[in-house]
């Protein structure tokens, strides 16, 4: 089996205010369709902050994606609910933050 | 490349039922769970037991690994003594491999090198079957940069191994190394897209991106959160109880001349307005006060000290319920 390597530079675009995905393309990151998208808007698992009517005008950030991929894993490997997986996922962050805290304190 | 044993990676039989491998695969996910494991090798084992449940927690791929299996134990691998296992040619005609549902194209970027070659051109296989107009699925991956790099911007390689179909049809290992632009001011979280760098699309359609997720480096000095930065900032006792001007070095490179107000407490949290990552708002950069005690270690420093003592009568203890000394 053949291994070669190509090389490529590219400019980068930071997922931002000013550049937001739309719920179409968090769908396709996660794998999933827009009806799973508006099931974790419902769950409260995604934000959004103005009461779009339609799901076309929806717009996400980077801690809506990064929040979708864990739900859709805690989905699929655990088998639990959406609203399971936003408890989860709070506690998940609630962690996180005491652990970084006790390292900034050398703990 | 090593021959994979699933089934002991997920410690069961290859007798084990569907809801077997599930329990197992659950059971080892808490253990080993980043957030919770104490477990030095943490991450190894979850990447381990995560492909060994995406293979044996599907029928198809299970079937195929068996007769693979089956094979490497007759001997009829292609890998000699030495050489380490290598996938007998045409092993997996007649198997084709999907995605479960929810699984999504994340879920194989950190798999192993076994995997890739033995599952990566079956999977390949199918989804070309399965549809002849699809847009390309999203990859993931992560990239850890410095505080400096976040503040700055920065352009880094970063090497992306897949499975693609070379020019005569063959099945072969692409190493891409893509030299991104990382724009200032990115944060802990945050992902990066590079559109149309993710697999290629079917029947001409377009190709999926790449979303890189962004990881701060530990620093010797600063923390980040969020787009907020934290320093703890060691002052002494004198500094502390009668206020002063310090000189503080912030991460992007200058030094800022602070006021620590008089009877100023350990812990005390300073905030150095837009100082932290930039963005629409910026970060501060948080000041957490330390106040360190010059050591006792001189004649003149304990009567210092002793002074200090008499001069101002001081009861940390009073709310514990007893009385000094």
């Amino acid at each position: 089996m053949t291994l070669y390597t190509t090389t490529t530079v590219i400019t980068a675009t930071a997922i931002s205010r000013e550049n937001p995905i739309a719920a179409h393309e968090l769908a396709h990151a996660c794998g999933a369709d827009l009806d799973w998208v508006a099931q974790l808007v419902e769950a409260g698992i995604v934000d959004l902050e103005s009461a779009a009517a339609s799901p076309a005008d929806w717009c996400f950030y980077s801690t809506d994606l990064q929040h979708a991929l864990e739900a859709s894993r805690l989905q699929r490997d655990f088998g639990v609910g959406l609203e399971a997986a936003a408890l989860i996922l709070d506690l998940q962050h609630e962690v996180r933050r005491l652990k970084a805290a006790l390292r900034a304190r050398g703990l | 490349m090593e021959f994979k044993d699933y089934y002991k990676a997920l410690g069961i039989e290859r007798t084990a039922s569907e809801d077997e491998v599930r329990k197992a695969y659950r059971k080892l996910a808490r253990k080993y769970h980043p957030d919770v494991s104490k477990e030095a090798d943490a991450q190894v084992r979850m990447r381990d037991i995560n492909e060994a449940k995406d293979v044996l927690g599907d029928k198809e791929k299970r079937a195929a690994y068996d007769a693979l299996a089956d094979r490497v134990a007759r001997g009829g691998h292609a890998g000699g003594a030495g050489d380490g296992f290598q996938p007998p040619p045409g092993w997996d005609e007649g198997f084709e491999f999907h995605r479960g549902p929810g699984q999504g194209p994340a879920d194989h970027a950190d798999f192993s090198e076994f995997f890739s070659s033995v599952f990566g051109k079956g999977e390949q296989r199918g989804s070309a079957r399965r549809s002849y107009r699809a847009r390309g699925e999203d990859h993931h991956a992560a990239i850890e940069i410095s505080i400096e790099d976040a503040l700055k911007g920065a352009e880094r390689e970063i090497v992306l191994r897949a499975m693609e179909t070379d020019a005569q049809g063959q099945p072969a290992f692409v190493n891409r190394t893509l030299s991104v632009k990382i724009p200032p001011g990115v944060h802990p979280g945050q992902f990066i897209r590079l559109t149309g760098h993710g697999m290629p699309g079917q029947g001409g359609e377009a190709a999926g991106d790449l979303y890189l997720e962004v990881r701060i480096a530990l620093h010797k000095l600063y923390r980040v959160e969020g787009s907020d930065i934290y320093l703890t900032l060691p002052v002494t006792p004198t500094e502390a109880a009668l206020g002063a001007q310090v000189q503080v070095p912030t991460p992007a490179g200058s030094v800022v001349e602070v006021t620590v107000p008089p009877n100023a407490r350990s812990g005390l949290k300073l905030r150095l307005k837009d100082r932290g990552l930039p963005g629409k708002p910026p970060g501060h950069l948080y000041l957490l006060l330390d106040i360190a005690l010059p050591p006792a270690d001189t004649e003149a420093a304990r009567k210092a000290y002793e002074q200090l003592a008499q001069a101002a009568p001081f009861n940390p203890r009073r709310h514990l319920g007893v009385e000094g000394a």
